[in-house]
Order: structure tokens, then sequence, then C-alpha cells
């Protein structure tokens, strides 16, 4: 379906509260200068050396696959890819459960996404600062994806309304860009497609 | 379906209802309530682990809580606490849950769910087995029941894909289109599907049961030669001189890969078709009734026809058969027939000249065949280790909409093929699925490297299969693209297969060049090595197996592949094939070959072959810090199996020569000698007669179970013992046998060797 531009608040406000399946994915400025495979050890180091506030469990290798999830790192809680799909590579981010300290008593839609930006940009920050990758990868953080990634939920008109008001707020607090800024909605009332916001 | 109007506090099972077949829905409500017990602790583990592995939600590694990062292993401390969901295997563990494909095909609507499941629970990509399943990867139990049921709404069950149980009916991916075949099977395969699933007569099996259905006997095809059960369609001429015929089926049983491969057996010359399932249910009953239930690592069906021999085992089968209650599904489905029928959707013609989309010729060549059916052709998607990602599925399903109906077959090799395509079309086809990044040419040949999951996802791998197949697919394209060696027209059509252990998931044993994954101990550290096997056959139904030749850094594999090739270009005779050239030239010559291949570095000379593929942690048992004392005792277990190498490789040389008794005696030879070895670490005095050996070796490791593979128990040790004091035969394929086993020995040997150097490390320490 063609995109729309949506500016404003929506009239009826569906409660997505308890939708906790989430993908975010930040694009990457440039990333001409790193393959995908050089995020193997990467993660793996992460794994090790818990970088991150949460269970790592494995990396999967998937870059052998067109336009795929490149490679990830499995946590309990959500999968961080350097993923290539759709030839854009980005960090994406796919939250499936709250069960890390650090993301408990999370009640609301808003707070969600909130959470959910600042897992993404914690894992972006890390991987800019890499000496491994030596600074070859930057992410655009102007330029990101939601996406609904529970198709309980509906993909209506109603749904994504009140997922974009709560993004544009949620991109305010984080200091990423003008709470009144559009957000574009790539995908909406197509069966086999995922609700999907996207910024930038 | 329409998602604009659903209610978003419904459940997946308020969703569906009414879409989801009355029986399934009760088997999944069943799961979801023993799940449901499981964590109220009132099922037994091992009761839950057989539960689940039923309704295909299998283990996965790391499953333990633990992971070792190439210095340590760490704990994984998941949410869930204790919880477990099967012995020694943590509740919040990601697993694997697959999926049965009968005979691999799929529809339109089919390839979409499957796509939203691989997106919304598992990691976006779907995976083509080797036996035509799909599997998803880091599924969490607490969400299977929701997939069985969307998954059930478009008619597709987990049910017995994994456990004791009959597990996905294959078939030939060409059925029905096929040159060659008499008729199609397909409609065979899918009542064989639904007249065993939960059938009672299959449901106490000591192992899994594998069924494949083969349309001629020439090719590939169904692989009917290494199944429990193999059928092959035959048609019989019937009445005295007249020209009507019958069908039916030659039916195999007893064959099969896993550690120690065996070629199955005739059991029938030929059934009718209304005679197939009451055969098979025959069959099952036997099993049932006489296979082993205790020892896991005898009880496929393969065991229990060796032990019996094919002429008792079929006696007791027609015993069976004769007092079997009649059973109207046996010749229900013979009326539809046509319940697999795929017609095409577009009007055949030749493909006419014209501009082609680039890269179009390459792809023609390799990845398109023509149909029985004139005008129409099969085309191949040659998927990258059997992965495709949603967003590919979705897009093969319009094509496959577009140009066919919307139906493809998953096959062996681990691709997917669209039939019924009229060659008009081909253009038009390939440019969409080079659009979708799937239009790579190269199917079924030396580029399409075979692999199982191994250590990527499987608890039992043991090397890098994944890794190793992702390397060598990379390789080949580069040597074929800069016209090098692999390029070479007498290599196009080699198949490599590859498992990440000696379990065979990958099929090595009927590759021409095969490898299964082993390590081995140097400098102190562990090395993933290769097993490289040579001989085998993919054609003929998988007509003869392979055996190892010689172990290899994974590292070095690719160098391997690439001698042994051009060996073969260079000094093969004119219309030799691969399997006679390995015959003529020899395993001897072949090592010879690999030889400075085997040499391995320290770990300060090379530190990049004590890591795996794709994998940089260090692959090592961890710290071991062998002491001095450890150190010299390991060097004389190693001297040792190194020896009882020499011998059963003698016993190979033997074995190629024709003289099976004297190979079989060596593989024996070669087993004692590792057994020698091992007990040297206790008793330095060991002597050298087998009994003495033997008996040491039953109570210091077999006794103490010190010997025992974690996984397959007591399973080698038993090899030793079986054919201690009955070690003559005559027999090729008891020698062939032993071989293996004698392989597999001295494998578990080295395993062993490694856990000794680990307990005296720590006793230094």
């Amino acid at each position: 379906m063609a995109a729309d531009l949506l500016d404003g608040e929506g009239a009826q406000t569906p409660n997505l509260d308890g939708l906790v399946k989430f993908d975010l994915k930040v694009l990457a400025a440039d990333a001409a200068e790193v393959e995908a495979e050089e995020f193997i050890p990467v993660f793996h180091r992460w794994i090790t050396e818990r970088v991150l506030p949460e269970l790592l469990i494995d990396v999967a290798d998937y870059s052998h696959v067109h336009e795929g999830p490149g490679v990830l790192l499995v946590g309990h809680d959500a999968i961080y890819a350097y993923d290539l799909s759709r030839g854009e590579p980005g960090l994406l981010y796919s939250r499936r459960r709250e069960t890390s300290p650090e993301l408990e008593g999370i009640g609301t839609l808003e707070r969600r996404i909130e959470s959910l930006l600042a897992s993404t940009f914690r894992a972006c920050d890390l991987i800019e600062a890499e000496p491994e990758l030596g600074g070859r990868v930057v992410f655009d953080r102007h330029r990101l994806e939601l996406r609904v990634n529970d198709r309980l939920f509906p993909a209506d008109e109603q749904t994504a309304l009140t997922l974009a008001s709560a993004f544009r707020r949620a991109l305010a607090e984080a200091g990423v860009r003008d709470g009144d800024a559009p957000v574009e909605v790539k995908q909406i009332g197509e069966p086999r497609e995922r609700l999907t916001l996207r910024t930038g | 379906m329409s998602q604009l109007t659903v209610d978003s506090t419904a459940t997946w099972k308020q969703r569906l209802e009414g879409r989801v077949p009355p029986r399934l829905d009760e088997e999944i409500d069943i799961f979801e309530t023993q799940i449901a017990q499981k964590r109220q602790g009132k099922i037994d583990d091992k009761v839950f682990a057989e539960t689940r592995l039923r309704r295909g939600v299998y283990g996965q590694r790391y499953d333990n809580g633990q992971r070792h990062d190439g210095t340590a292993s760490r704990a994984l401390e998941y949410p869930c606490g204790d919880l477990t969901k099967g012995p020694n295997t943590v509740w919040d563990a990601p697993g694997m849950l697959r999926i049965k494909i009968p005979f691999g095909a799929m529809n339109g609507e089919q390839m979409e769910v499957l796509a939203d499941l691989a997106e919304e629970y598992s990691d976006g990509i779907a995976h083509v087995t080797t036996r035509q399943d799909i599997q998803l990867h880091f599924i969490h139990i607490d969400d299977t029941p929701d997939i069985m049921r969307r998954l059930a709404a478009v008619g597709i069950t987990t049910q017995e894909a994994c456990g004791n149980s009959v597990r996905n009916v294959t078939a030939c991916p060409l059925a029905g289109v096929c040159r060659d075949e008499p008729f199609d099977v397909s409609p065979y395969a899918h009542a064989m599907t639904h007249f065993l699933l939960g059938h009672r007569d299959a449901q106490d099996f000591g192992r899994k049961f594998k069924i494949a259905f083969s349309g001629c006997e020439q090719h590939a095809c169904g692989l009917a030669n290494m199944h429990d059960l193999g059928v092959l369609a035959q048609v019989r001429t019937t009445g005295n001189g007249t020209r009507s015929s019958e069908r039916g089926f030659k039916v195999f049983v007893g064959g099969g890969l896993g550690p120690v491969p065996h070629q199955a057996k005739v059991l029938r010359e030929f059934v009718r078709e209304d005679e197939l399932l009451p055969l098979a249910q025959a069959v099952c009953r036997v099993f049932g009734r006489l296979g082993e239930k205790r020892n896991r690592a005898r009880a496929r069906i393969k065991f229990l026809v060796a032990k019996l021999g094919i002429e008792e085992f079929t006696r007791l089968v027609d015993e069976e058969l004769a007092g079997l209650p009649a059973d109207e599904r046996w010749t229900a489905y013979l009326d539809r027939l046509d319940v697999a029928d795929e017609h095409p959707t577009r009007p055949g013609a030749a493909l006419e000249p014209g501009p082609r989309p680039e890269g179009f010729a390459e792809w023609l060549g390799t990845n398109v065949q023509r149909q029985r059916q004139p005008g129409y052709v099969t085309t191949a998607v040659n998927l990258p280790l059997g992965d495709l990602t949603s967003t590919q599925l979705r897009a093969l399903a319009d094509t496959a909409r577009r140009f066919n109906g919307g139906l493809v077959r998953n096959t062996v090799e681990q691709n997917i093929v669209l039939r019924n395509v009229s060659e008009a079309d081909l253009p038009a086809l390939y440019a969409e699925l080079r659009a979708a990044g799937l239009g790579a040419p190269g199917a079924s040949s030396l580029v399409d490297v075979t692999s199982c999951p191994g250590t990527d996802t499987c608890k039992l791998g043991i090397s890098s299969s994944r890794g190793l197949a992702g390397e060598l697919r990379k390789r080949i394209a580069d040597s074929i693209r800069t016209t090098g060696v692999l390029a070479d027209e007498a290599v196009k059509d080699l198949r490599i297969k590859v498992s990440g252990c000696f379990n065979s998931c990958g099929q090595h044993h009927v590759a021409d060049i095969g490898f299964y994954g082993v390590s081995r101990k140097s400098d102190g550290r562990t090395m993933p090595h290769f097993q490289v096997i040579l001989g085998g056959q993919w054609t003929e139904n998988a007509g003869s197996y392979g055996l190892a030749v010689v172990a290899v850094p994974s590292k070095r594999i690719p160098e391997v592949v690439e001698r042994i090739a051009g060996l073969f270009v260079a000094e093969r005779e004119k219309g030799e094939s691969f399997q006679q050239f390995i015959a003529r030239v020899g395993k001897a010559r072949i090592r010879q070959l690999l030889d400075d291949l085997t040499k391995l570095p320290t770990y300060l000379e090379d530190r990049t072959l004590y890591s795996d593929w794709g994998d940089p942690r260090e692959y090592t048992l961890g710290d071991l810090g062998v002491g001095e004392c450890a150190g010299e005792v390991v060097t004389a277990v190693e001297f040792g199996l190194s020896a009882a190498e020499r011998e059963v490789f003698q016993g190979l040389l033997e074995l190629d020569r024709g003289d099976a008794g004297t190979a079989a005696s060596r593989a024996y030879a070669a087993m004692v000698q590792a057994a020698r070895a091992l007990i040297t670490t206790e008793n330095i005095d060991i002597g050298n007669e087998p009994d003495e050996i033997v008996g040491e070796f039953r109570t210091r490791f077999y006794d103490t179970e010190f010997f025992f593979d974690p996984y397959a128990g007591a399973k080698f040790a038993n090899y030793l013992f079986r054919v201690h004091g009955d070690a003559e035969t005559d027999s090729s394929e008891e020698a062939h046998r032993r071989i293996e086993e004698a392989q597999l020995f001295i494998e578990a040997a080295h395993a062993c060797n490694q856990r000794i150097s680990q307990v005296q490390a720590a006793r230094v320490a």
C-alpha cells in the first residue's frame, strides 16, 4: 500500500500497551567499508565480556543469504543483527520478551518505544566505538524503522496513528528529533506485511 | 486474510477458531496443557522431552545452560531458573522447531505462513533440511503451541517430526513430472503420511523411522536405499501375454546412514498399490514389537533386520500381515489419487529466441530440467546452505503463483523446485527469482554443497559443517569464475556433503566427496577436523556408501577438495566416473596426496587451525594446562591411537582389494589397539593379548562409563565387544560395517583421551 504521511493524532486510540514484539532498525550512514562477517568476532566478544546488561546466547551468521538478516547476536530478550534486508544495512534490534531487570515494569507503549530506542542506540554506540571495526560503521539515528512484529495486533490506521504518536514522542524524549516531525507509515492494511513506521 | 478488523486482545487460538482441523486442535491443546503441567512440575523430565520431540520441538546448542567462549565454559543464566524441558535442557533456552513437509510439497499460503513465523518467532530464516522439512531456529518453547496452530490452519503439522516416530515421508521432488518414472509416487507418499501419522502401531518404537518414495532406480531420486522403509515405483505386466499392467512397488527395509550406514534389503520385489499400507503397518508392528528399546545406539530398524536376517524379518512381517484386522484406509485413498496432482496454469510452449536477462544461460544450464510433459520444465532454486529469508519465501510464493499456480517442492539437496513451468516463461521467471536473490545457478552441482546444522545450532555437532560448506561454496564459485580446476566439466556434477559429526545428517556417506566432523588433540589443545569420505554414490538411490580415508584439519578442507578434484581432472580415464576413479587409484594414493595436510602445527606456529570456520572462539575444551607428566602419557596414547588409525586404514585397503576377511580382522585389531592405548594411561604394563585388553577396557572404561559418549553412551564400546571373540567374517558388507565401527571407536577413543587429559590436568592443578 502506498505510504501515508501522518502528522496528527488519531481519533481512536487502541490500547497497545500489551504489544511487546517490535523491530527497530537504524540504517547505516555508509556501509560500504564493512562486511557483515566482521561482526562475528565482535558479537562473540560481546557475549564473553557481557557487554550488554542482558542475557546473550549465541551468534548466527546468515551473511550468505541475499539481503538477509546478516549476522545476528541472539539474546534471550532480543536479537541484535547487522541486518542487510532490502539492501539497506543497519542495526536491527528485535525485541521478543522483557525479562531482564532493566526492562522490568514497562507498562506503556510510549515507555516501551523509549526503551527500544535506548537499547538500539546503546548497541549503535558500542558498534561505532568497536576497535575491530575501526570506526567504519556509522549509524544515521534519524533514519529509523519501527515495525510491529506481532500479527495478533491489527495493522490498521488506528494502530498506525497510535503508534506514530507514541513514536514521535519517544523520539523527542530521546532527543533524536522534534516531536512534531512527521513519521512515515510504510505498511498499513497489507495482510502479509507488518505495520512499519519510518523516519528520515 | 485481512488484518484490519481483528481484535488485538484475541489469542491465536481464538483467532484461528474453526480453521484448525479438530484432531490437530485437540493435539495442540493437549501439548499446551502439558507445557503448563511441566511448569508446575507435574510431568517427568524424560516424559516431557519425548512429548515435545514428538511435536517437533527440538533442543538446540547451549540449551544445557552452558556455553564455552573459547577459554572457559560459562553459565547462561536464563530467567527460568531450574525449570527444564527435558534432562539437562533449560526451559528458556532457544530450541529448534522441525516442521514436516510431506514429500516437500508446499503451496503459496503455506510459504507465507512459514515466512510470518520465521519473522515473529525465529530469526527471519526458514531452513530447508536434507529430509525436505523446514526448520526454524531460536524458538522459545512457550511460543510453540501458537506456531503449531498457525501451521495447522494451513494444513501443516509438526506432529511426529522428531522423537521415536515416523518422520517426514519424503519423495523424489520430480515425482509426477519426471521423464523416467513409471508413475507419480506423490499420492502414495501422501497416503502413507496420513495413514501412519499418530497410528497406534507406530507409537512404540525404540528410535525414529524414516520412509522415502522413489520413482526410478537410476537417479538419486528418493534415496530409497538409505531409508528404514524405501518404496520404489514399479509397473508389472499382468495377464498371460496381454498388455494390461498394474502399479506397485519394490519395497526396501533396513537401510540408513547414521554412524554406521546400512544398505536396505529388499523386503518385497513387488507389492500392489493396495498392499502397500498394510505392509508398512506390519513392518511398524514388527519394529515396535522386536526393535531394541533400551540401547538407543542399536534401536534403528536396520539393526533388527541385520540381527534377524532379511528372510526371518520377512517371515515375521508376513505373519504380522496375516493377522492384521482389515482397515478401510488401506485402499480408500486409491479413489483419490489425484490428491497431490499439480497442473500447469499456463500453456506449455517452447523457449523463443530473444533478449535474455544477465546470467540466464548459466542458470538454464544447471537449474532447469525438461519434464515429461512437453513444453514444461522444472526449475531449481539453489539455496545457500538451505536458507532463505521470509521476504524471499513470500517472493517465491508470488512467483510460483504467477508461473505454476503457487506450488513448490523442497529437495533433499536443500533446494526448492518449481514444477510445471512453461519453457516460454523461463526468462521472466528467472528475472523474478534473480530480483529476489533466488536466481543462483549451480543447483545440484559441485558448488551446491549440502550441510547439516553442525555446531551452529546442533547439540551433537563437533565441527562447523555450515561454516565449512559456506567456505567451500565461496571457493568453488571463485574457482569457477576464474576457470580454476573446479571449473572443469569433469567435476561439475560431483556432490559434496558435510556433516558436523558422525551421525550423518548431512548425508556424507552418499556424496562423491563427503566430510564429517571430528576433533584431534595437538600441542595440548583440541583442533577441529573433518574426516574425508570417498567412494559414496548419490545416484541409484544412494547406491553405495563411502568410507573415511583420513582426518584433516577443518581449515585445510578446501585444499583437500582442490587436490582431489585436481587429481581426478588430471588422471581420469575416458568415461570413468568419480567412483570408478577413486576405486582405481586407491585410497592409499589419496591418503598420500593429503598426507602433508594432516601434519599439525603447534599453536604458536598457526593459531588459525585451532578455531573453526565462522567461529573465532578457540576450539578447545578449556584451559587444559597439561603437565609434563600427563603430557608424556598423552603422547603414548596418541601414538597408540595413531597406530590404530593406520591399522583400520590398512583394513580399508584390504576391502578395496576385495579381501573382506582380512579387512574385518584389521578393523577388529584397530579397535583392540585403540583400547590398549587408552589402558596405558592407567596400566602401562598392559600386555598385547586381546582377551586381556578387552577385559581391562571393560573394567576401566566401560564399567566406569568413562569411555561413554555424552550422547551415544555405550554405543562405540559395544562395537568392540560385539566382534571380540567373533571377529571372522567373509562378508564384504560386514567388513565394511566393521571398518566404519572401528573408525568411530577410534574417534571415541580420541574423545576419551581428551577427557583423560582434562582430569590429569585438574589433578596437576
